[in-house]
């Protein structure tokens, strides 16, 4: 429970949260954005940062303003990067290779070990891209582990804001709980089959926007399904979100959710039910959009590790008993305003909006130049 | 052709399962890429914490695909004793369409998450048993590139004794990549068969479809 304080004291503890938020958010989509275009682009998406970081600090809410960071961070990445490459100007064969795309790491990482070893016995020391994109991928999940996936990931925040779209779910997903574990399977067939054959299995097959001729078969038949698996994807990042409320591509068909899942235990950032205050009302397990909580009536629920520290069920909870822990420890409690600020929730949102902020800088601000070049040419 | 059958001739059988063995350890990787798809998610799906019990299905599997190893080196010495250089077309991919279609059969029926009969369980048939070795098997059957440069070796010997030291040797050394698939499997419980189930699922369908596509 966060210590009472008053109004004024929370806009200043908010205010000064946001500036942290800021500063570090800032210099660093400046660094990316200033190679290309203006810095002004990186400082609006700064400040959109801040005045995010501002508004869960005043308010304590940590889903509703991060998932509006998140679906505008996701709606920059469909405007600029996705229906860039239906521009002729951006040529499709640059993607060729494996692509470097978090979402295809995963299922292409033994793949990617294999081209090391290869680039390590060749000294073709070009060819270490991967490594890079592997260290930085360590870093971000000892910084946030599972917390990618509700805060940084674009193809997450298109299924999130959709799944937040429905006032009532029309579909219900009681039976594909079933399949919670199809993620898992899925990350380990593409792990295996990408590796007998030294192809991105997973993005020629199941990527939901491939808007580049590089991954489709010549053949007509395999192409076909290509697009009927595409199309699959598709309706699971778009319609299923929008009729069930949930995140369904995220929940049952990214081998990453899985991966992340899985290498998040790394990351001492948890979300922790405390028994004495559960009332056992199974509303953490409704809210859930992952179906990362199993909640029973009458039982404690259990949190899966395939939950990605959204913070939904925390803002649902009616009894408060559901926070944000290191590795199910909170730390001593201050007093005051500021004191408040130094919690483990805290903490996390600002590992989490700092490295968002930073990561989305490579699409976001490019966007707003679209934008601002769109509307006045 | 005289002169094939003559190098053919002058090999030691020593000579010849190294030469098979050499294989195998020089495309080993290729080996492991195109047998760990199967082997890995049935050992997924139907291994238990017991080191021993999965390790009997490790030797089954292996069992079976020695067995696939003998055969085709029957057959394909055979077929070049008779001056026959090529195998049925459409003897491959049917190979890998059974593949998939048992491996399919294995996730909906056998590994079965919740209760209702199971056509494959082993105590109605012990035949069914000796699942791992007819998937070790059919998985042997499937051609992957150190195999067919093997098969092709054994067509050019023309001699039946000699292509099953040949393919022993290949065996011994390819077995050596595929072993290592045995060290995590302590570790399994229930919810591990549950993904392993899917996992087989989703390999029996893609092997299924691999198999099935040069008919169409």
């Amino acid at each position: 429970m966060e210590p009472a304080v008053s109004r004024g004291g929370k806009a200043a503890a908010a205010g000064l949260f946001a500036a942290l938020v800021f500063v570090p958010a800032f210099i660093f989509s400046g660094l990316i954005v200033g190679r290309e275009i203006s810095r002004f682009y990186a400082l609006a998406w700064a400040v959109f940062a801040g005045a995010s970081a501002f508004a869960i600090a005043y308010t304590g809410r940590v889903s509703f303003y991060r998932r509006l960071f998140f679906s505008v961070s996701a709606l920059a990445f469909l405007a600029h990067f996705k229906l860039g490459l239906l521009d002729k100007a951006l040529a499709p064969a640059c993607f060729a290779s494996a692509p470097y795309c978090h979402i295809a790491m995963a299922p292409y990482f033994l793949g990617y070990l294999y081209q090391q070893y290869l680039a390590l016995m060749s000294a073709g020391w070009r060819l270490w891209g991967p490594l890079s994109l592997g260290a930085a991928w360590l870093f971000v999940t000892l910084a946030i582990g599972r917390g990618w996936c509700s805060w940084a990931c674009f193809y997450g925040g298109i299924d999130d804001g959709l799944s937040s779209a429905a006032r009532r779910p029309l579909v219900g997903t009681g039976r594909l709980r079933a399949l919670r574990d199809l993620p898992a399977a899925l990350l380990i067939f593409f792990l295996l089959v990408s590796l007998a054959n030294m192809a991105p299995e997973y993005c020629l097959w199941l990527c939901p926007f491939k808007f580049t001729g590089a991954f489709l078969a010549r053949d007509g038949g395999e192409r076909a399904a290509q697009y009927g698996l595409m199309g699959l994807s598709l309706a699971a990042l778009v319609a299923g979100p929008l009729l069930t409320g949930k995140r369904t591509f995220c929940s049952y068909l990214c081998p990453f959710a899985a991966w992340q899942a899985f290498w998040g235990r790394l990351n001492p950032f948890r979300l922790t039910c405390d028994a004495a205050k559960c009332s056992a009302c199974g509303t953490c397990g409704r809210a859930c959009p992952m179906n990362a909580v199993r909640s029973a009536p009458g039982a404690r629920p259990e949190i899966l590790a395939y939950c990605n520290l959204c913070g939904q069920c925390l803002d649902a909870c009616p009894s408060g008993a559901l926070r944000y822990t290191v590795f199910g420890l909170e730390l001593p409690s201050f007093g005051g305003a500021a004191g408040a600020l130094i919690s483990v929730k805290y903490f996390y949102v600002f590992s989490a909006l700092t490295l968002a902020t930073a990561f989305s800088s490579l699409w976001v601000p490019a966007a707003l130049r679209d934008m601002v070049k769109l509307i006045f040419g | 052709m005289q002169a094939l059958q003559q190098g053919g001739d002058y090999l030691a059988v020593p000579a010849l399962f190294s030469e098979g063995f050499l294989l195998g350890l020089s495309t080993g990787f290729y080996c492991l890429a195109s047998c760990l798809p199967l082997l890995a998610p049935y050992l997924l799906a139907e291994g238990k914490t017991a080191w021993w019990f999965n390790f009997g299905i490790f030797l089954q599997f292996t069992g079976g695909r020695f067995a696939a190893y003998l055969l085709f080196a029957v057959l394909a010495s055979a077929l070049g004793e008779a001056g026959r250089y090529a195998l049925p077309a459409w003897a491959l991919p049917a190979g890998m369409a059974a593949c998939g279609l048992l491996m399919v059969f294995l996730a909906v029926f056998r590994v079965s998450g919740g209760g209702g009969p199971c056509p494959l369980r082993a105590d109605l048939n012990p035949w069914f048993r000796r699942i791992p070795l007819l998937l070790g098997f059919v998985t042997g059957i499937n051609v992957c590139p150190p195999f067919a440069a093997g098969l092709m070796r054994l067509l050019q010997l023309a001699d039946v004794p000699r292509g099953l030291v040949y393919f022993t040797g290949f065996f011994s050394a390819t077995t050596l990549f595929t072993a290592p698939v045995m060290l995590g499997t302590p570790w399994l419980g229930s919810r591990a068969n549950e993904i392993g189930r899917l996992t087989l699922l989703l390999a029996g369908l893609w092997y299924l479809a691999l198999g099935l596509k040069p008919f169409f």
